[in-house]
């Protein structure tokens, strides 16, 4: 006999829906699945199997075949083992096919016969058509996120079989949590003096720019740093659906109370590699820190020490805003739009921070600065020096301003943004830089006067105007940029990393000058 | 029909044609010979005759002299001079426009023939007449500041506008900075000494600067094409700069360094040395305070080593000097900065002003040319008249 249940599987951050077909028949007693699953769903046989005599249900002594479909796309996971035991309780009469009707199941199950919960259970819901859909109880507020009212969480599998069979009611569901349980993130008002690199923060805040810290070790660039995703907006409904999304495939917790609505702060380690950096993997397409990151800020401290190539990686998804990975088994796309914070030593013994307080050779410190790639760099709008703040400053009593004042400012620039149809100022594009940041004669001539020197170049020059037009904004100039707002865009990004050979840039002014 | 006589004629006949400067040119080829170690091969022989004796495996005095490992090295040497084709080795070197003089060819610098040590050859690229009149030596760190790299360049225009030639040893830092000056002022052409063979450049990021030296004057080498530079070669080239030069000014120097050898070897020639005064927190000016603790003559500006050399001070400024300094907030700027690299956050709280307002300075600063921006450090480079440098 045949029975068809309903139930779904995750290929990178997106859920396809998957048909379990069971059908049981005479013959040598056997268990097949077909349909191209992965390990841990070819293991479902022994779960379903201890699940449903733990149940005081049948295991079929007959020929079983299960078959995932479409047959040609992979499927796996655990998830479908739900599925499959629905499937073969009515496929071997041990369930009228009417008491599975219009019910789907995502789970996984115990040997006792408990349903356990599933990573990614909101993309996988979202794609089940079926009227109600069953998930283990931790799942449940998850799950209920995307549909509303058609979840229900049970227990064990024996609770399942008792609502299905003699029509008990559902049990009641787990209940909300009391509060949110999202990240606080610390306050602005902590950080003491470093008045240049809190400027710097809240203009790479209101304009989404890409911000780079290089100073010496102790200097407050992590600190800084994580402070920024206090600064920025909460998430818009798209966004914080899509970032849920994602950090629910990942199998990373959602905040007890629903979405993701605070901007995500992830701050891999500098061992990271490049495929947890933008995702891959080879059994299944997990997203990397970078999609993980979405929507908020991306934080790589000790730049100069994660591997070139995994910093290289990042280059393409951070102009496109999405990142396309692709395997031999499939390919899965994922949302990439952060907000990439940098924090550096300027050498490898980082006393370069003062003057002449450096102890690396040229060559080390060329090396060092090499790391970190000249097109990766010029994706940073902006580039500070931090300094160590002085005593007076750290033990002084003056608080500098809290994040909730900063915020005020941010918001109203990331609105005026909004009104030119997009997030932030950092994502005009050059076409819209000429409708929304018209130069006048003072900051063209700075502008010109800036490229022939070589100190920007094409894409630079349209950053400079990006980052200048959120300064203006930030200052509550709308009209026209000015020379002052161009000479400050210019002043955030200074060339921090030496570039090119040692002494070439010695020597260029020599024949110039 | 040529080219079959060329490969029938005798290669002694062909060897009989070679100078002087070909045999010599082959003896310091030798793997490890040095300076001291051409001084044996060369005693009470002509150069021809040190090499045919060098092939034939030397003499046990030579052993004896060559010290410890003397008679391996010598059947080593002799194994390799059998090998060696001397003429082609002479070929390649004029081939590549290196030419050379030697201990007793008229041609040799004078500075260089009433020296203890002089240097048995010498190759030379560019024009070797340029090595006459006063010169003067600039050498420092490698691992320069910004102080010491600009006081090494403005000396070295200034002494280049007064006709002194600067003598240095194309290294990074100083050396480069003091090449630099005297090649932008346009007056007396450097003289560069390094200690590798010419035909290679090192380090070779000073590629650029290496042939504008040998555009506009000379550099010297005591290795023939394709002397690496070992390391003790460079103490060694550390005397020819000594002794080529009138007055060596050590701009910044550590405590130990190429430099400190440098100021050794001119002590034990009796040229003067000079020293410019740093800061005493800089682990840089370490060696150059150390100097002037000790005695040494402090250079506070050009007119100090004109003095030194008996000339008149006669120094001309370049016209960046005989500005007036920014008025306004530009200047407060330019005072909160100092001669120290100062960051954008110093400036802010030193000037007490907006991000915008500092901006505006600064970039009015950079655009007249007062102050640059240097690995995210800001940085005056150019002096005014209200401020003075002796």
């Amino acid at each position: 006999m045949l029975a068809t249940v309903s139930s779904a599987s995750l290929s990178g951050a997106q859920g396809w829906p998957v048909g379990v077909e069971v059908h049981v028949s005479g013959g040598i007693p056997s268990f097949s699945i077909v349909g191209l699953p992965d390990t841990s769903c070819r293991e479902a046989r022994d779960r379903v199997r201890a699940a449903l005599l733990s149940c005081d249900a049948d295991w079929p002594m007959q020929r079983i075949t299960v078959n995932l479909s479409p047959t040609g796309v992979p499927a796996g996971g655990a998830g479908l083992d739900l599925a499959i035991a629905l499937g073969i309780l009515v496929a071997s009469d041990q369930l009228k096919p009417r008491c599975i009707e219009g019910i789907g199941a995502l789970a996984e199950l115990g040997l006792d016969g408990t349903l356990r919960p599933v990573p990614g259970v909101l993309p996988l819901v979202d794609v089940i058509a079926t009227d109600t859909v069953v998930v283990a109880r931790p799942n449940f507020l998850e799950a209920d996120l995307v549909a509303d009212g058609q979840v229900r969480a049970v227990r064990s599998l024996r609770e399942l079989i008792d609502v299905l069979v003699n029509d008990q009611p559902w049990p009641a569901p787990p209940p909300p949590p009391e509060a949110g349980d999202e990240p606080q993130y610390p306050d602005l008002a902590d950080v003491r003096g470093q008045h240049f690199a809190r400027f710097a923060l809240e203009v790479a805040a209101a304009g989404s720019h890409h911000l780079l810290f290089v100073g010496p070790p102790g200097g407050g660039k992590s600190m800084l740093a994580r402070r920024l995703p206090g600064l920025l907006p909460e998430l818009d409904a798209r966004q914080s659906l899509e970032v849920s999304r994602i950090h629910s495939a990942a199998g990373e917790l959602l905040p007890r109370n629903g979405f993701i609505q605070r901007p995500p702060f992830r701050s891999p380690h500098h061992g990271a590699s490049s495929v947890s950096l933008i995702g891959g993997g080879t059994a299944s397409m997990r997203p990397g820190e970078l999609s993980l990151a979405s929507g908020g800020v991306l934080f790589l401290d000790e730049m100069g020490e994660f591997a070139p190539s995994a910093l290289d990686a990042l280059r393409q998804p951070l102009e496109d805003g999405v990142v396309r990975v692709a395997r031999a088994h499939g390919a899965a796309t994922f949302p990439a739009e952060v907000l990439l914070v940098g924090a550096m030593n300027p050498c490898p013994c980082g006393g370069a921070g003062s003057p002449g307080g450096c102890r690396c050779s040229q060559s080390a410190r060329h090396r060092y600065h090499q790391r970190v790639s000249g097109p990766l760099l010029d994706r940073f709008d902006i580039r500070v020096t931090v300094q160590r703040p002085s005593a007076l400053e750290l033990l002084g009593v003056d608080p500098g301003e809290s994040s909730g004042d900063v915020f005020t400012r941010v918001a109203a620039a990331r609105s005026l943004a909004a009104s030119r149809g997009v997030r932030a100022n950092g994502k005009l594009s050059p076409t819209q830089l000429e409708e929304f940041a018209p130069l006048s004669a003072g900051a063209r001539s700075v502008l010109e006067r800036a490229l022939s020197d070589q100190q920007l170049s094409a894409r630079g020059l349209h950053r400079v105007r990006s980052v200048a037009r959120t300064i203006a904004d930030l200052a509550g100039d709308l009209a026209e940029l000015t020379a002052e707002h161009v000479q400050t865009a210019l002043m955030l990004r200074t060339q921090p990393l030496a570039a090119g050979r040692p002494g070439a840039r010695l020597y260029r002014k020599a024949s110039h000058g | 029909m040529d080219s079959r006589s060329t490969e029938k004629r005798n290669p002694d006949e062909q060897n009989v044609a070679l100078p002087t400067a070909a045999w010599l040119a082959a003896l310091a080829a030798l793997a490890g010979a040095g300076p001291r170690r051409l001084r044996v091969l060369l005693a009470d022989r002509q150069p021809r005759a040190a090499w045919e004796l060098v092939m034939r495996g030397g003499t046990k005095g030579q052993a004896h002299a060559l010290g410890r490992g003397g008679a391996e090295m010598l059947s080593r040497w002799a194994a390799d001079a059998q090998e060696f084709d001397v003429a082609a080795f002479w070929d390649d070197t004029m081939q590549r426009g290196i030419g050379a003089f030697w201990f007793g060819s008229a041609a040799f610098p004078e500075a260089l023939v009433h020296d203890p040590e002089p240097p048995a050859i010498l190759f030379h690229r560019g024009d070797p007449d340029v090595i006459a009149g006063p010169r003067v030596a600039i050498v420092g760190t490698r691992k320069c500041t910004r102080y010491g790299h600009d006081i090494a360049r403005a000396f070295a225009r200034d002494l280049s506008l007064a006709g002194v030639g600067v003598v240095s040893g194309l290294a990074l830092g100083i050396d480069a900075a003091a090449h630099h000056g005297a090649i932008d002022s346009g007056g007396a052409p450097p003289i560069a000494v390094v200690a590798n063979g010419l035909d290679s450049v090192y380090p070779a990021s000073n590629r650029l600067l290496w042939e504008d030296v040998a555009r506009t004057g000379v550099v010297l080498s005591e290795g023939p094409i394709g002397t690496q530079p070992e390391r003790w070669r460079f103490p060694a080239r550390n005397r020819i700069v000594a002794a080529l030069s009138d007055v060596v000014l050590v701009v910044e120097s550590h405590v130990r360094g190429g430099s400190m050898h440098t100021v050794a070897e001119a002590e034990r020639r009796g040229v003067p040395v000079m020293a410019v005064p740093g800061p005493i927190h800089s682990p840089s000016a370490e060696g150059t305070n150390a100097l002037l603790r000790d005695g040494c003559a402090p250079a506070c500006g050009v007119d100090d080593v004109l003095i030194e050399l008996g000339l008149t001070a006669a120094a001309q400024r370049s016209s960046s000097e005989l500005r007036l300094e920014p008025g306004g907030l530009a200047g407060d700027v330019l005072a909160t900065m100092g001669w120290q690299p100062a960051a954008a956050e110093q400036l802010l709280v030193g000037v007490r002003c907006s991000p915008a307002e500092l901006a505006g300075a600064l970039d009015v600063l950079r655009s007249t040319g007062w102050v640059i921006e240097s690995e995210g450090w800001f940085e005056r480079v150019a002096r005014g008249e209200s401020s003075c440098d002796h």
